[in-house]
């Protein structure tokens, strides 16, 4: 197999010489890893960035449970499409639980007052129908919102995002910043590791600390990790000065700042029509909840059956 | 360990020497950029330590937005205001369209600290009592209660709690942020300022 140099576009590769297996190569996105022979790479990462704004914001416009779940299946689905390593999601399995939690709890312990609810009784406790159909209506759009940007972050490296910013021609300074921001996190998680490995070989085992010797212990990783973030800036600004950067994003002396990256991708004429379907869905229904409700509750056939029930 | 230093001295840190002359440069923007990279991975990984729903009970990243505004000004506000976008969705801690109308909370929680620690002439290393107060207060407890009035505000106005949970919301924020970033906050200003006044990223006025 030979030997790729991957740093360039971010794909990692290990060779298995012994076995002579093939390995599957994968690509580092923001939150994991994604096959490098991924489908989704096949789109311009504009048409991608644009699949976030559709399916990260769109659900707003949905009161009606049924289609965010529908909403929610179809990013599943796009995941799986994507060969997206699905175990990473379980990272947000607590916080699923605990947003249903929070939402149920306030809407049936807290659920104000108003004379049109209809009230009923669950082992011993009353609920208001309209408070907890409320609940499960923001609950559902909200774990669409949240899986609509989880896609894009799981299946989007930095490099992605900064051409599609690049692309749809934000300023330099903006997108500069927003990679550097990305890069710096990735930066600091590493410092973090390499702290913890150092410590761990002078001898330190984390595991015999009390819970608030940890604490202490991981509150102090923050004067290393912040003196080396401090030292990395300055590094940064001087190689950008020397350069020839100047604080516009401008170069010193004029001309055109090259940018390999942007030659990296094509927008292809299938591009350009995903970009165009998706801003069409998005102010369609936009239009369509905004002006003519169409994606009221009261269009939802699941309230339609539990108020049949209730009254 | 606090030290009797007078009024003047403890300001000086805050005044342009003689002949000094600061203007905003890019290692500004580097600086801001990596320190909401620091922001993006403290905010996470608070957002998914101790979730209670939308809020979090144990959350640092305040600490961030409050010393990057005290050391950088308004390079800080900036990352303040930026950082929890990114963080917000890497963690699926609020979806994106609510994590923007948090920016403006976010702002006050980090430049209301730089505010305070030039208005009032405290001393960024901690060293006076005086500081310290200035801390609490300006940097953690005031900025904390108009960022959480702001973001509970937010979450009614999408619909995501009932206005009765209003003061609850608001109350789990206000200590899920403060007591957290207090902790982190005072280990960074305490050990770390002394190193960042030294730099040219460190700004004395709000911008240089």
């Amino acid at each position: 197999m030979e030997k790729f140099h991957s740093e360039s576009i971010g794909a990692t590769n290990v060779e298995n010489l012994q076995f002579n297996v093939p390995i599957r190569r994968m690509r580092r996105t923001l939150l994991g890893t994604v096959p490098v022979e991924s489908p989704l790479y096949s789109f311009h990462p504009v048409t991608r960035f644009f699949s976030l704004i559709l399916l990260g914001v769109a659900p707003l416009f949905i009161d009606t449970p049924e289609l965010n779940v529908l909403w929610i299946m179809l990013i599943l689905l796009l995941m799986i499409y994507g060969r997206v390593d699905m175990s990473r999601l379980k990272i947000y399995v607590p916080l699923i639980f605990t947003v249903a939690l929070f939402m149920f709890s306030i809407a049936i312990l807290l659920p104000g007052e108003d004379p049109t609810y209809i009230p009923f009784k669950f082992m011993g406790i009353t609920i208001y129908y309209q408070r907890i159909f409320w609940a499960l209506v923001s609950y559902v759009r909200v774990m669409a919102l949240l899986f609509g940007s989880i896609q894009y972050f799981l299946t989007n490296r930095e490099t992605d995002m900064l051409v599609s910013l690049q692309t749809l021609k934000v300023p330099f300074p903006v997108t500069y910043f927003v990679g550097l921001s990305i890069r710096g996190a990735d930066m600091f998680m590493q410092d973090m590791k390499t702290i913890r490995e150092a410590e761990r070989a002078r001898g330190l085992d984390e595991g015999s600390l009390a819970f608030k010797d940890r604490a202490k212990l991981y509150a102090m990783y923050m004067i290393p990790l912040f003196t080396l973030a401090i030292r990395r800036a300055d590094e940064i600004g001087n190689a950008l000065f020397v350069r020839g950067y100047t604080f516009a994003g401008e170069v010193l002396g004029g001309g055109k700042r090259t940018s390999t990256v942007m030659n990296l991708y094509q927008f292809k004429v299938r591009d350009t029509f995903l970009c165009a379907l998706q801003v069409g869905l998005f102010v369609t229904m936009a239009i369509l909840q905004l002006k003519f409700s169409q994606f009221r509750i009261d269009h939802s056939p699941l309230n339609a059956y539990f108020l049949s029930i209730l009254t | 360990m606090v030290t009797k230093m007078t009024t003047q001295q403890e300001g000086a840190v805050w005044e342009l020497k003689e002949g000094e002359i600061r203007q905003p440069g890019i290692v500004h923007v580097v600086m801001t950029a990596l320190f909401t990279g620091v922001g993006i991975v403290v905010g996470a990984l608070g957002s998914l330590s101790v979730p209670l729903g939308f809020i979090s009970a144990f959350w640092p990243g305040q600490a961030i937005q409050a010393v990057g505004s005290i050391w950088y000004g308004m390079w800080g506000g900036i990352a303040a205001a930026v950082f929890p976008l990114i963080a917000n969705s890497l963690s699926a801690a609020a979806p994106l369209p609510v994590s923007i109308a948090y920016m403006p909370g976010n702002f006050a929680q980090g430049i209301i600290g730089g505010w305070a620690f030039r208005f009032f002439k405290a001393d960024p290393s901690l060293k006076t009592s005086k500081s310290w107060l200035v801390f609490t207060f300006g940097a953690i407890i005031v900025p904390n209660i108009i960022g959480g009035a702001w973001g509970s505000t937010v979450l009614r106005m999408f619909g995501l709690i009932t206005p009765a949970a209003h003061l609850v919301t608001f109350a789990g924020w206000v200590v899920g942020n403060s007591v957290a970033s207090w902790v982190l906050g005072a280990i960074l200003l305490r050990f770390v300022s002394p190193l960042v006044i030294r730099t040219k990223a460190f700004c004395k006025k709000y911008w240089a």
